[in-house]
C-alpha cells in the first residue's frame, strides 16, 4: 500500500512545484504583443506621421497615468475585488493638488508627495470598508465613488482652477518631460510596473494576494492575512491614483476643470481585463495591464490619426475587451480540458 | 404524526411573538429592506415638509411637486429594474452597459419617430427591438461564453456608447415631432377623479405602472420567475433540478435591454430631445441605477430582490433629491445629492451586514 502511494505523490508534488510560477511572459501577453505590433505596424504604413517621435511620445504619456493606476488595480482585481472610484478619487487628488500649487506655490516633490497623500488615504477608506466591513468591493466603491465626487466638487467650488503653475511639465508632453526621449511618466510607471511585477511573482505576500482571489477562506485558513492585504491593495492603489493624478495634471493646461478624471475607472479596468487579469480572481498580471493600456491608447490615437470619428475608438476598445477576454476564456478551457 | 412536524412551527412563531414590540420593529427594520424605506420616506416627507412650514425651502414642497418629480422617478426605476432582473440572476451578474443601451435606443427612437416618421406605435417597437438586440449581446456573451457579466457589460457599454455617437453625428435629434413628444412627460390630470388629485406626468401611466405590474408578474407570478431567482441562489442546484440556466440568464439580460430601451423613450420625452449621450454622458446611468436597485435590498450575491423594494428606493431618492434641490438651491444642493447616495448606499449595505448577522436571512 504505502509503497505505492509515495511514489504518486512525490511525482504529484514536483509537477505543482514545476507550475507555481506561471512563465515570465503567458499566452495572453504573446497575443497582445502580436496585436500592438500589427496595429503599429498598420498605422505607420497608412498613416506616416504614426511611428515618428511626434506620434509614439503623446501615446507613451497619455499610457502613463492608465498603466500606472492599473497597477494598483490589478492587485486588487487579482483579490477578486474591484475599484469603481477611482475617476472621483483622482479629481480630488488633482483639485487638491492643483489648488495648493496655486495658493502656495508648492514645489514639485511636496505636490506629489501630497497628491499620493490624498489618494493613499481615500483608498485606505475604501480598502477598510472592503476588509472589515465585510461588503462587496463594487457596492462600497459605488458609493464611496458619489462621496468622494461630492467631496471633489466641494472643493472645486463652482468654478474652474485657473492660473496652475506648470510645475508637473516634468510628466508632460513637452521637452522638459523627457529624458533621452523617453518620456518620465512612463519610465517612472515602467519602474513601478517592474517591482510590482517582481513583488507578484517572488514575495510571499504577492502570491498571498493570488490566494487571497482564488479562494479567500481556504487563504485565511492556510494564515494568510487576508484583511491587512485587501487594505493594503487598495491604499496602493490610491497612491498611484495621487501620482497619476499629477501625471495627468502635466499633461493638461493651467486651467482644471471638474471633468478630471470622468470615465477614468472604466479606462483602467478595460487595460486591466484586456491584460488577462481574470475579475473573477487569483490570476493576473501587470505586464498584461502595461500592454492592455497600450493597445487600447494605440486604438484611440490611431482612429484620430487615420482621420475617423474619434468616437469610434470606443467601439475598437469594446471589441478588444471581448476579443481579448473571449481568446482568454477558450484558451483557459482548453487548458482545463487537457489537465 | 401529524402533530409531531406540525409542533416546531408554532413553537416558533410563539417565539418571535414573545419579543417586546420595540425589538420586533428594529427586528422588521432590519430584516423587511421595504419596511425600513417605507419609514425613510416617511421621515423624507415628514422633515422636507416640515422645513417647507417653516419656510426654509425656496419652492413649496407640496403634493403637486412630489407628483411632477415622479417624471424623474420613470426612467430610474425602470433602469433599477433591470439591474434587479440581472443581479437577482447571480454569478455577479451587473449590467455597466444600461446606460449606452439607453443612448443607441434614444438615438434609434429619435430617428424613426423624429425623422424618417414612422407611427409612435413602430417607433417605440424599434426601439424595444434595439434595447432587446443588445441586451441579447450581453446575455450570449455571459450566459453560453461565459464572459463575467462586469467585462461583457463594460465591452458592450464602450461599444454602444460609441455607436450612438458616430450613429447620430454626436448631434441631439429634437426635430419638431422630438419636441411635441414631450407631452408625454408632462403632467395631466386624470379624468374622473383628477381633480381631487395632484397632476401626474404621463409617463407615470403609460411607462411606470406597466413596467412595475409586469415586473411583479414576471418575477412573482412565472414560471421563469422562479427560475431567475433559482439560478441566482445557487446556479449548480438549479442546473441539477433541470433548468436551463444558460437560457433563463440569456431572458434575464434581454429583459434589462429591453426596459432600458424604454427608459430612452421616458428620458427623450423628459428632455424634449434624443441625446447620443443620454445614458452616458458624465458618469452615466449604470451608476445611479445600481445604487437603486442595492438600496431597494437586492444582494449583490444574487437570488435576493423584490420590485418593491427597488420601486420604494427610486421614490426615496427621488423625493430626498426632490427636496435638497428646494433646501439649497443650485450647485451645492445637486452636489448633496451625490453625498445623499453615497452615505445612503454604504449605510444601506453596513447595515444589510449587521442585520444578517443578528438574524440570519435578509429580504
Amino acid at each position: 500500500m504505502t509503497t505505492t502511494t509515495i511514489p504518486v505523490k512525490a511525482d504529484l508534488t514536483s509537477k505543482v512545484k514545476g507550475r507555481i510560477l506561471p512563465p515570465l511572459v503567458t499566452g495572453q501577453e504573446y497575443v497582445l504583443i502580436g496585436i500592438i505590433v500589427a496595429l503599429w505596424a498598420l498605422l505607420g504604413v497608412f498613416t506616416p506621421a504614426f511611428l515618428t517621435a511626434g506620434s509614439v511620445v503623446p501615446l507613451l504619456v497619455a499610457v502613463a497615468p492608465v498603466a500606472l493606476v492599473g497597477v494598483g488595480m490589478t492587485f486588487v482585481i487579482i483579490t477578486a475585488g474591484i475599484d469603481v472610484s477611482v475617476g472621483a478619487a483622482t479629481m480630488v487628488a488633482a483639485v487638491v493638488v492643483a489648488k495648493a500649487m496655486v495658493a502656495l506655490g508648492l514645489p514639485l516633490i511636496p505636490a506629489v508627495l501630497l497628491a499620493m497623500a490624498i489618494g493613499g488615504v481615500l483608498g485606505l477608506i475604501n480598502g477598510v470598508l472592503i476588509a472589515y466591513g465585510r461588503i462587496h468591493p463594487i457596492i462600497i466603491t459605488f458609493g464611496t465613488a458619489n462621496l468622494f465626487m461630492y467631496l471633489g466638487l466641494q472643493i472645486f467650488g463652482s468654478s474652474t482652477v485657473n492660473n496652475i503653475p506648470s510645475t508637473f511639465a516634468i510628466f508632460g508632453r513637452g521637452e522638459e518631460g523627457r529624458t533621452l526621449g523617453i518620456p518620465h511618466s512612463f519610465l517612472i510607471t515602467l519602474i513601478v510596473l517592474g517591482a510590482a511585477w517582481w513583488f507578484l511573482r517572488h514575495r510571499p505576500s504577492g502570491r498571498h494576494l493570488l490566494a487571497i482571489g482564488g479562494n479567500e477562506n481556504a487563504a485565511r485558513l492556510a494564515g494568510v492575512k487576508v484583511k491587512q492585504l485587501l487594505v493594503s491593495a487598495y491604499t496602493l492603489t490610491g497612491l498611484l491614483i495621487g501620482l497619476g493624478a499629477c501625471f495627468t495634471l502635466g499633461m493638461g493646461t493651467s486651467t482644471l476643470d471638474q471633468g478630471v478624471g470622468v470615465g477614468r475607472e472604466l479606462a483602467v479596468i478595460a487595460a486591466v481585463v484586456i491584460g488577462g487579469t481574470s475579475v473573477l480572481g487569483g490570476r493576473g498580471s501587470v505586464l498584461g495591464t502595461l500592454l492592455g493600456a497600450i493597445l487600447v491608447q494605440t486604438v484611440t490615437s490611431g482612429v484620430t490619426q487615420l482621420g475617423w470619428p474619434s468616437q469610434l475608438s470606443d467601439l475598437f476598445v469594446g471589441l478588444a475587451i471581448i476579443l481579448a477576454v473571449g481568446t482568454d476564456i477558450i484558451r483557459e478551457r482548453a487548458r482545463k480540458k487537457t489537465s | 404524526m401529524s402533530a409531531s412536524t406540525l409542533t416546531p412551527i408554532p413553537a416558533a412563531a410563539t417565539k418571535a411573538a414573545e419579543l417586546p414590540l420595540l425589538q420586533r420593529i428594529v427586528r422588521t427594520l432590519l430584516t423587511q429592506r421595504v419596511a425600513l424605506l417605507g419609514v425613510l420616506i416617511v421621515v423624507v416627507l415628514a422633515v422636507m415638509m416640515s422645513l417647507d412650514t417653516a419656510g426654509m425651502l425656496s419652492g413649496s414642497y407640496d403634493t403637486d411637486y412630489l407628483a411632477s418629480t415622479l417624471i424623474s422617478a420613470v426612467p430610474v426605476a425602470i433602469l433599477g429594474f433591470a439591474q434587479l432582473i440581472v443581479i437577482l440572476s447571480g454569478k455577479a451578474g451587473i449590467d455597466l452597459s444600461v446606460g449606452a443601451v439607453v443612448s443607441i435606443s434614444g438615438v434609434v427612437f429619435g430617428f424613426s419617430y423624429g425623422v424618417w416618421g414612422l407611427g409612435l406605435v413602430p417607433a417605440i417597437l424599434l426601439t424595444a427591438l434595439t434595447g432587446v438586440v443588445c441586451g441579447a449581446i450581453n446575455g450570449y456573451l455571459i450566459a453560453y461564453i461565459g464572459f463575467p457579466p462586469l467585462i461583457a457589460t463594460l465591452a458592450t457599454f464602450y461599444a454602444l456608447k460609441s455607436l450612438a455617437m458616430v450613429v447620430s453625428g454626436q448631434r441631439p435629434i429634437n426635430s419638431q415631432t422630438i419636441q411635441d413628444f414631450y407631452s408625454a412627460a408632462r403632467p395631466v390630470e386624470l379624468p374622473l377623479i383628477g381633480q381631487y388629485l395632484p397632476d401626474f406626468p404621463m409617463a407615470v401611466f403609460t411607462f411606470l405602472l406597466p413596467a412595475v405590474v409586469l415586473m411583479w408578474l414576471l418575477l412573482n407570478r412565472t414560471a421563469y420567475g422562479r427560475r431567475a431567482y433559482a439560478i441566482g441562489t445557487n446556479d449548480d442546484a438549479a442546473k441539477w433540478a433541470g433548468i436551463d440556466t444558460r437560457r433563463t440568464r440569456l431572458i434575464a439580460y434581454i429583459t434589462a435591454g429591453g426596459l432600458a430601451s424604454m427608459a430612452a423613450v421616458v428620458i427623450v420625452a423628459q428632455f424634449a430631445s434624443a441625446r447620443p449621450d443620454a445614458g452616458t454622458a458624465g458618469n452615466g446611468l449604470a451608476l445611479p441605477a445600481i445604487t437603486i436597485a442595492v438600496l431597494g435590498g437586492v444582494a449583490i450575491t444574487g437570488g435576493i430582490g423584490r420590485v418593491a423594494g427597488v420601486l420604494l428606493a427610486t421614490l426615496l431618492v427621488v423625493w430626498l433629491n426632490a427636496g435638497l434641490l428646494l433646501a439649497i438651491p443650485g450647485n451645492p444642493g445637486t452636489q448633496m445629492q451625490l453625498l445623499a447616495m453615497g452615505v445612503m448606499l454604504i449605510g444601506a449595505a453596513l447595515l444589510n451586514n449587521y442585520a444578517s448577522k443578528r438574524y440570519g436571512i435578509v429580504k
